[in-house]
């Protein structure tokens, strides 16, 4: 459904947003609320040519209509087709530049490359590895633990005072 | 030659009754547990620093804060291991000041109730310091070390008590061998702890703390309910009254052939009654009798090196060959085994030769040699693990012997012959010099690998080696009892 300059989903989430010709400099503080945009066109703006890192987490977008004199954020590497109109300039398609780099020491141990947006990337823990710096793996049976301690310890501490301590004099 | 006296009494094993095979059992694996514990520490000491740290990857890539550099309790992996060698000062100080007050409080109340309430609270302990400080989120250095105090005092009340409790169990026929195998539970605690802590490392620091602390807990449970202090608890004649009666078939006492009476004092931390005609005497006058001051010194340096092991193995190959923390945990159970049966067979050698001192200075001047090829170790896992069980084979045999026997020797000299006070004070000096060595060393250690290098660390134990070997050279390194009545680890 169409809100003003944002077509939203049923639950509420920015699917696409239209900001041509709002005499926008910069995207602005509140833009990464838009994350999850799929299209996003910035025509017709005097924006600055630096829009790589205002782009973090916009791993949805698909089409992103930008003025002429701007760049594509993360070159022509990270967009699968950049189309050139009279008014504006086209990025379609973002690529996932993980597959492409290819360096296999890219993150630190257990952590996986995931994309971060047009041209960026971000490490995150791979399949399995959770916690501060990924060094988690998998999770702890506290339920099986204790079950099978406590069980024992009863069993061992009943089997010794029955054994030792019953006839001991009281002290 | 003399062989023990185990193989002259046929009758050794019809003298234990169940009671004495679980009296056994329960005071081996309790310290074992304490020891597990600690030995824990030490095991996770890579993931902690991970987990103190912010990362220190240099690429270009972007790292999300909340996964990658969101603690910084320490700027830097190397100020880490500064303060985890802190740690284990601390620990180390405080084990040895406990070790004084535990002996003093052991004897007033019951072993039971004691050693119960020292494992069951040290567990708690060490459920907070590891668990609970990670389940919680809540880093903090004051906390870490009060908190490691704490833990060195409680854990000091397992000794004294369980030799307390072995004393009053097993007199001098057969103690020889009992207490031989008994003191492998130190080491054993150290193949526990490493063992538990593998195994469950893959889900977190936290849950090895938890782990070796819940199965202390429960120990500590169990020996409140199965541990019998005394032979007279259950209506059994003690061990004075069965050597009272043996003391006609006695042979008679000679100066230095005469072992038996070497290791009743050594751990009568509950005898009141035994030697009480002779006068105790002071501390002062204990640090002045020969060899109480070069022997405290030596078995400052041997305990540095020892401790530096038990504490500092697994990082140190996770350090310097790369090697995964779990891996590294299990590979460090060769310098225990080593340990075991250095401390075992060099104590039986000794016996059977009636010689301590050659069988001390081989050993040494080999654990020298040892510690230069270890130095030098590929990196392959099973040349790696041989050339540590060779090491922890020439240290600890050394380290056992001189804890039990040496401590004897001195304070068996002719100035004070007979006087179980001067025994205890004796081993009183030599232990907590001993342990202030270890807690100077530690410090020492981190220091030296921050600045230096491992190498240098190594080439600092050799030269504690040389030390250890110079100072041996004196006149009261004479043979004492086959009773190898030791204190393994301090």
């Amino acid at each position: 459904m169409l809100h003003a300059r944002c077509c939203l989903n049923q639950k509420g989430i920015i699917l696409g947003l239209d900001l041509q010709n709002c005499s926008l400099k910069d995207p602005g503080p509140n833009f990464p609320q838009a994350h999850t945009a799929v299209i996003i066109d910035l025509q017709a703006n005097p924006l600055k040519d630096e829009l790589a890192n205002a782009f973090h987490g916009f791993i949805q977008l698909q089409t992103l209509i930008l003025p002429q004199d701007v760049n594509c954020p993360g070159g022509i590497n990270a967009w699968n087709n950049v189309t050139f109109y009279i008014n504006n300039q086209t990025c379609q398609g973002q690529r996932n530049l993980c597959n492409s780099t290819g360096d296999p020491e890219m993150c630190p141990e257990n952590g996986s490359c995931a994309p971060d947006g047009p041209g960026l990337m971000q490490c995150i823990c791979a399949d399995g590895f959770h916690g501060y710096k990924c060094m988690r793996q998998g999770s702890f049976s506290l339920l099986v633990f204790f079950g099978i301690l406590g069980s024992t310890t009863l069993s061992i501490s009943i089997l010794l005072w029955g054994t030792q301590r019953r006839k001991a004099k009281a002290s | 030659m003399a062989w023990p006296h185990i193989f002259q009494r046929g009758t050794l094993l019809s003298r234990f009754s169940h009671h004495h095979v679980v009296v056994f059992l329960l005071t081996f694996f309790s310290y074992s547990l304490l020891h597990a514990s600690r030995k824990t520490f030490s095991n996770v000491k890579v993931s902690i620093s991970k987990q103190w740290t912010p990362s220190a990857f240099n690429k270009s890539i972007e790292l999300p804060v909340e996964i990658w550099s969101s603690n910084h309790l320490f700027p830097s992996a190397e100020e880490a291991t500064l303060f985890l060698g802190t740690l284990d000062t601390i620990f180390l100080f405080s084990y040895a000041v406990g070790l004084f007050i535990s002996g003093i409080v052991g004897d007033r109340l019951n072993l039971r109730w004691v050693l119960s309430f020292g494992m069951c609270s040290s567990a708690l302990v060490v459920f907070v310091f590891g668990t609970l400080t990670e389940w919680l989120r809540f880093y903090n250095k004051g906390l870490y070390c009060c908190l490691w105090i704490v833990n060195g005092l409680l854990q000091s009340t397992g000794w004294p008590c369980v030799v307390a409790v072995m004393g009053n169990w097993f007199g001098k026929a057969g103690r020889g061998v009992v207490f031989g195998l008994w003191s492998a539970c130190a080491s054993v605690g150290n193949i526990l702890g490493a063992c538990l802590a593998s195994s469950v490392l893959q889900y977190g620091y936290e849950y090895a703390f938890l782990v070796t602390a819940a199965v202390q807990f429960a120990g500590g449970i169990i020996i409140f309910f199965g541990l019998l202090v005394s032979p007279e608890e259950i209506g059994l004649p003690g061990i004075e009254a069965e050597e009272n009666f043996e003391e006609d078939s006695h042979r008679p006492l000679i100066n230095g052939a005469d072992n038996e009476d070497e290791s009743e004092p050594n751990y009568s931390i509950q005898e009141d009654d035994t030697a009480s005609q002779v006068k105790a005497i002071s501390f002062y006058q204990a640090c002045c009798l020969p060899g109480v001051i070069p022997y405290s010194l030596a078995y400052a340096c041997l305990k540095l090196v020892n401790y530096s092991f038990f504490f500092w193995l697994p990082f140190y190959l996770s350090n310097n060959f790369g090697w995964k923390e779990a891996e590294a945990d299990k590979l460090s159970i060769w310098y225990d085994v080593g340990g075991i049966i250095g401390g075992t067979l060099q104590g039986f050698i000794s016996d059977v030769l009636q010689k301590r001192a050659p069988v001390l200075a081989l050993s040494l001047l080999l654990a020298v040699g040892s510690l230069v090829g270890y130095s030098r170790s590929p990196d392959d896992k099973s040349i790696n693990a041989l050339l540590m069980a060779v090491t922890g084979f020439f240290i600890g045999g050394p380290s056992n012997m001189i804890s039990s026997a040496i401590s004897a020797d001195l304070g068996r000299q002719e100035l004070i012959q007979g006087s179980s006070e001067a025994l205890a004070t004796v081993t009183g000096i030599v232990d907590g010099t001993g342990s202030i060595g270890a807690a100077v060393g530690q410090y020492l250690v981190s220091l030296i690998q921050d600045n230096l290098g491992w190498m240098w660390v190594f080439y600092f134990f050799i030269l504690m080696g040389i030390l250890i070997g110079c100072s041996f050279h004196h006149p009261t390194s004479r043979y004492s009892p086959p009773a190898l009545f030791k204190e393994p680890w301090g």
